[in-house]
């Protein structure tokens, strides 16, 4: 198992390579000159010179790749344009802050998806299943900013119950940071959920089919265990590896999500980063994000591994 | 011998089946025909019953509607009855059916590759039926399995408990799926084909392996097949079934020996030698019509040469001779007429 992560994790180097290039590249290819941003209003060539020369913009693009990926490794992004912080420093502080929404996105989703899916396989056909799917389709094509807004009107607005935004550090008020949090948590959480609801489903019909689940009917076990023990722990093996390319989504929407929730997270960072041509910052959140999406294919390749014996002994 | 109704068809005192199948009548949902049509069959304890016909015949949903395993999505008994040592099971709950599934009544399927959870050890999924069934712990149904490892003959069986399907090969898993089924004493095993998916010699070890147990068990035995050789070798009675009906019945040597249906004998393969040595007068042409074109009488009309008129639009029914070998068709006995059609 151990050389299995290890082997996996040395897959990973290559992309993540091929990912920094990218990254890297975009400053290049993004229309816009830094210098010319930073130095605002005074566009003596001298000055521009002055910072191209600070920032190394003189130098080969190939050197300053290594420049750059070489200060990456040792934790060093460079510095924000804008704001003079360090890129670490910023990341390291809205990181929190997206991850709680992620996690909370994460829970909406399964607890919702997961048992819609299952109930409308089980009931295939019936009201209840035509229901479900018509709630999955309704969560699938309701916009996000939509939801986030007409919610806010409702809940925050109208009914008073939750703030409409802002944001509150779990470890200093859990009450008040889950209060802030549980709208753009639900709003992120449902289009997932949408999406687990429709691939569970397929997966237990798919299951459902299958021989083994007539053998456990033949051995007198009860519709419950038939269901949750012997067709869900099949079924379970795709959404496994699912769970890890909607976690990609999931960033993709915080991005919307927070700038609605004014949350300030990861989203709103890399927004505010591109309005202002602060590549420093653009690069490091994208690198962050890639790092976390290659991370979370990782433990959902291990877990399938672990839950399926199959793949356990191709090791 | 049998547990048909006619007075004079009954030898003794006939002891009570412990299955009998009455009148089973099943439609599938869109169909405008019964799929399975006033199926009877019966079998003792310690008996073996071979249930045979070619593919799509209604063998299979014979024996899952026994099971209660029918889905009742994709089709209704609309007639009949399935007693269980006198008990109606048709009548039964849920939950009394989920009692009976798996411990006095079992089941074994065709494919072993497919049958077992590929996620859990065959112990566990052994285990599992036994805890269903019996108040013990999981140690207990961890022995019991081990116990009945070494009676199905599995190799080092202490090993093999702890072993996924897929390390296993298809023998080894069909023995897993008796072991399974015999693991709470059944007083009735079905076998739904259970070596058609095996190679030639395992199927021999496999069948070996289950009249063994029935013998020493005592449990009746339903086995399902299309393989004549298998009917030879293994059972008591035969009921040979043709498009959901079952046109004959009897102890094996009288239906191998004197076979009444035209579909018995296109089975076979041959026909009596009475014929006069015209060498041999029939396959069975054709195939088994959709159920669209069914004839309303008898359902092998479309390919049996014998067939007039009258058995087209008229149901045989069955005919019960002294010694229990029944047989549905208007035409028999068949000596008489291949005779005369010879002459």
């Amino acid at each position: 198992m151990l050389s299995y992560i290890g082997r996996r994790l040395l897959i990973a180097i290559p992309t993540l390579i091929i990912v920094s290039i990218f990254v890297f590249s975009l400053q290049k290819i993004l229309p816009g000159d830094p210098v010319l941003a930073m130095a605002g209003e005074d566009r003596n060539p001298e000055t521009l010179e002055y910072l191209r020369e600070k920032y190394r913009l003189n130098d080969p693009v190939i050197h300053q790749y290594f420049y750059w990926i070489g200060g990456a490794l040792q934790g060093d992004l460079g510095i924000s344009l804008r704001t003079n912080q360090p890129v670490t420093q910023l990341i390291a502080a809205k990181l929190p802050v997206t991850i709680q929404l992620a996690i909370m996105s994460m829970i909406f989703a399964f607890a919702i998806g997961i048992p819609m899916g299952i109930l409308s396989a089980v009931k295939k056909g019936t009201v209840l299943d035509y229901v479900a799917n018509i709630v999955a389709l309704s969560g699938l094509s309701i916009p996000n900013f939509w939801l986030g807004i007409m919610l806010i009107l409702l809940v925050s607005v109208n009914l008073g119950w939750l703030p409409a935004s802002g944001y509150e550090p779990f470890f200093r008020d859990p009450i008040r940071s889950l209060e802030t949090m549980i709208m753009p948590a639900f709003v992120l959480g449902t289009a997932l959920a949408a999406t687990l609801m429709r691939h569970t489903r397929s997966a237990m019909l798919g299951v459902l089919q299958a021989d083994y689940v007539r053998t456990a009917r033949a051995k007198g076990l009860s519709e419950k265990a038939v269901i949750l023990k012997h067709t869900f722990r099949n079924a379970v093996l795709p959404i496994v590896t699912l769970s890890a390319l909607l976690f990609g989504e999931l960033l993709a929407g915080a991005v919307l999500t927070e700038q609605i929730f004014t949350i300030p997270g990861f989203g709103k960072l890399i927004v505010d980063a591109v309005f202002n041509r602060d590549y420093a910052v653009v690069q490091g959140v994208v690198l962050c994000t890639a790092i976390g999406f290659i991370l979370m294919n990782l433990v959902a390749d291990v877990l399938y591994v672990l839950l399926n014996p199959r793949m356990r002994q191709a090791l | 011998m049998q547990a048909d109704t006619s007075p004079d068809a009954s030898i003794g005192a006939p002891a009570e089946p412990v299955l009998a199948v009455e009148d089973l009548t099943i439609r599938f949902h869109g169909q405008s025909i019964d799929m399975i049509d006033g199926v009877d069959f019966s079998i003792e304890k310690g008996k073996t019953l071979c249930l045979v016909g070619e593919s799509g015949c209604g063998k299979s949903v014979t024996s899952l509607a026994a099971m209660g395993l029918l889905s009742r999505k994709a089709a209704t008994i609309r007639k009949g009855a399935v007693r269980f040592k006198g008990r109606e099971l048709l009548a039964l709950s849920t939950r009394e059916m989920e009692k009976l599934r798996g411990g006095d009544m079992a089941m074994i399927f065709q494919e072993p590759m497919t049958s077992l959870n590929p996620v859990f050890t065959v112990g566990e999924q052994v285990a599992e039926a036994v805890r269903r069934h019996r108040r013990c712990s999981r140690s207990e149904a961890r022995e019991r399995a081990l116990e009945m490892f070494r009676r199905v003959r599995i190799p080092a069986p202490e090993k093999r408990l702890d072993d996924y399907p897929h390390q296993l090969s298809g023998g080894m898993r069909q023995r897993v799926m008796i072991a399974m089924a015999l693991a709470n004493d059944p007083a009735l095993l079905i076998a739904d084909e259970p070596t058609t998916a095996l190679d030639v010699t395992i199927q021999a070890q496999i069948l070996d392996l289950m009249r063994e147990l029935q013998e020493e068990t005592g449990a009746a035995l339903l086995l399902i097949t299309h393989d004549l050789g298998v009917v030879g070798e293994i059972a008591d009675d035969v009921a040979v079934m043709y498009a959901g009906r079952v046109i004959e019945k009897g102890t094996v040597q009288a239906v191998f020996s004197d076979p009444q249906h035209p579909y018995t004998l296109g089975l076979m393969g041959s026909m009596p030698s009475l014929s006069g040595g015209r060498g041999r007068l029939m396959t069975i042409a054709g195939s088994v019509p959709p159920p669209a074109l069914m004839p309303a009488g008898c359902r092998f009309a479309t390919r049996c040469p014998f067939a007039d008129d009258h058995c087209r639009t008229h149901r045989p029914e069955t005919t019960v001779t002294a010694d229990g070998h029944g047989f549905a068709c208007f035409k028999a006995p068949l000596e008489m007429l291949v005779g005369g059609e010879a002459a």
